[in-house]
């Protein structure tokens, strides 16, 4: 073994007896960091999904422009050349006033025997926009809406677009509300570190005595300590994956018709291996930090 | 003999010491220590000490002994004058220069200062393992400190099972392990009854003849007068007396 894998081996058996010396306050501060990445991990994973759903959700959004009473096939068929040239429109299709009621029909289902009745079909023809690459989003919806306003022979506008931008503000409030979570837990858990830390240093000051004694540095000191932090870092983000994994498995499946409103039907998904990663270095991080805040606090004249 | 490197010329040098005519280990210049306004644990103490050269610091309780000893080690600075030790401005010295000058320097004190939960091995190799040692090094050096001390046959035992004087043995090989330039003993047979007393001070004044500095606070003139060796007299924080053993007065 190197040298330095033999004083980083010897630094790791110091961290753990520090651990396991003080089971209950170690025990406290894992469980807290744990809490906390639980709260910001659920957040996440919440805000990770509607994002896809909206991607999903992008790839079916059109424009619906109606077009004027009594529109000859030929002016329809000019009006369609020209929307086609707008910028952000990937295609133009004309559905004419007898398959708009068809297709009414087909959506109402029994209702449909309500338009009997009906001595002469209401509904107007309208050309069917769909969206370019880059489009597919509120404002591109904007964008391509803007530029077909106004064109001769178009009576009315329909898109997505406001439901786009409500669900948008949706996000951007579960996001909002995440992070703002997320920093007021992850200041408290650092504190919680923090005093895990300090009193670790308090119950160990005599063989602290005695290493500067025998001209211990303060890296030799302080890196038992720091990596006391990390582990217990790392073990709360172990613990939220597992508590994350575990809701995401058992509870969530249980709440079809919340997911059905909030997601629209896709199928919720789990972190990925780096988002994974990404949320133990978030543990390994607070731990980290706040062990050498309580080293600065303690070094401190 | 010259004294005190070029930035103390022009003012007052250090007094000069007994045994003058060596490399000095430690210089003190005017230095003077208070914890507390107007209380001063030493005032305006000027005190050279050689290289291999065995001194004894004395007098009674709160004299300034240990506060001596605290600033030679750079565990305390001081809040008037210099501090010279092998060459270094102690000091001045931050952080990440302090503890390489601690390594040349061991320390033996009164209440051993060991780690209950390690054997005595590891608590010896300590002062190797900071400086970052290979460990097989370092079990063949502590092994032969412990046998030159006689404690070979302890060294799987946890110090709380040993004698007061094995333990003091113990501290004595840690100061040791890494053959310091300087020892300092801050009462080290306090704890001890006479024969181990006599015992612990041999083991120490053995270090002086292998060309280390040996510096021992006590304020027992049995010691001094057994070892006759040169003794510095401290008295109200202050350097009462500057002579051999047999100059002291018990």
């Amino acid at each position: 073994m190197s040298r330095a894998a033999a004083q980083l081996a010897s630094f790791l058996r110091a961290a753990l007896r520090g651990i396991t010396a003080s089971p209950l306050t170690s025990g406290i501060a894992i469980a807290t960091i744990g809490v906390t990445l639980v709260l910001l991990g659920a957040f996440a994973l919440l805000v990770a999904n509607m994002e896809r759903m909206l991607d999903d959700v992008g790839d079916a959004l059109h424009v619906t422009a109606f077009l004027e009473e009594g529109l000859a096939p030929e002016a329809q068929r000019e009006l369609a050349s020209k929307a086609a040239t707008v910028e952000g429109v990937a295609s133009v299709r004309i559905v004419s006033k007898d398959e708009a009621l068809a297709r009414f029909r087909g959506g109402v289902g029994r209702g449909a025997a309500l338009l009997e009745g009906l001595s002469e079909n209401p509904l107007p023809a309208s050309l069917e926009i769909g969206l370019a690459d880059g489009y597919r989003s509120a404002s591109g919806l904007a964008r391509v809406s803007g530029s077909l306003d106004g064109l001769p022979g178009i009576s009315d506008l329909t898109s997505g677009q406001d439901w786009v931008e409500g669900y948008l503000r949706a996000i951007a409030l579960v996001r909002g509300i995440g992070w703002g979570l997320a920093v007021i837990l992850a200041l408290a858990t650092l504190l919680i570190v923090a005093n895990t830390i300090r009193l670790a240093v308090l119950s160990r000051r005599d063989e602290l005595e005695i290493l500067a004694l025998v001209g211990a540095s303060r890296a030799y000191v302080g890196t038992p300590f720091l990596l006391e932090g990390l582990i217990q870092g790392a073990a709360g983000g172990v613990l939220a994956l597992l508590l994350l994994y575990a809701v995401f498995r058992l509870v969530l499946p249980g709440f079809e018709f919340g997911l059905e409103l909030v997601l629209g039907g896709v199928a919720p998904r789990f972190f990925t291996a780096s988002e994974a990663a990404l949320l133990l270095a978030a543990g390994s991080g607070l731990g980290l930090f706040g062990a050498a805040a309580a080293l600065a606090s303690e070094s401190r004249p | 003999m010259k004294l005190g490197p070029s930035r103390f010329l022009g003012r007052r040098r250090p007094r000069e010491y007994a045994g003058g005519g060596r490399k000095a280990a430690v210089q003190l210049y005017h230095v003077s220590k208070s914890y507390t306004a107007g209380h001063y644990a030493l005032r305006d103490v000027s005190l050279e000490f050689g290289r291999g050269e065995f001194v004894f610091l004395t007098g009674p309780s709160g004299a300034g002994k240990t506060s001596l000893l605290k600033l030679i080690f750079a565990a305390e600075r001081p809040s008037e004058g210099q501090i010279v030790v092998l060459g270094r401005n102690a000091p001045r010295l931050g952080p990440a220069a302090t503890p390489p000058l601690r390594r040349r320097i061991g320390v033996v004190f009164q209440d051993f200062k060991l780690l209950p939960r390690r054997t005595v091995e590891e608590n010896v190799a300590l002062a190797l393992e900071v400086v970052g040692a290979p460990r097989r090094d370092n079990r063949a050096k502590v092994f032969a400190i412990l046998k030159q001390l006689g404690l070979q046959h302890r060294r799987f035992h946890h110090p709380l099972s040993l004698s007061g004087g094995e333990q003091q043995r113990v501290a004595i090989a840690r100061a040791l392990v890494n053959e310091p330039e300087i020892l300092l003993a801050d009462e080290p047979t306090g704890n001890l009854d006479p024969e181990l007393t006599v015992e612990i001070m041999d083991l120490i004044a053995q270090t002086s003849t292998r060309g280390t500095t040996v510096i021992v606070a006590t304020h027992d003139y049995g010691i001094v007068n057994r070892y006759a060796k040169r003794c510095v007299r401290l008295e109200g924080g202050r350097v009462v007396e500057d002579a051999p053993a047999h100059g002291a007065t018990p």
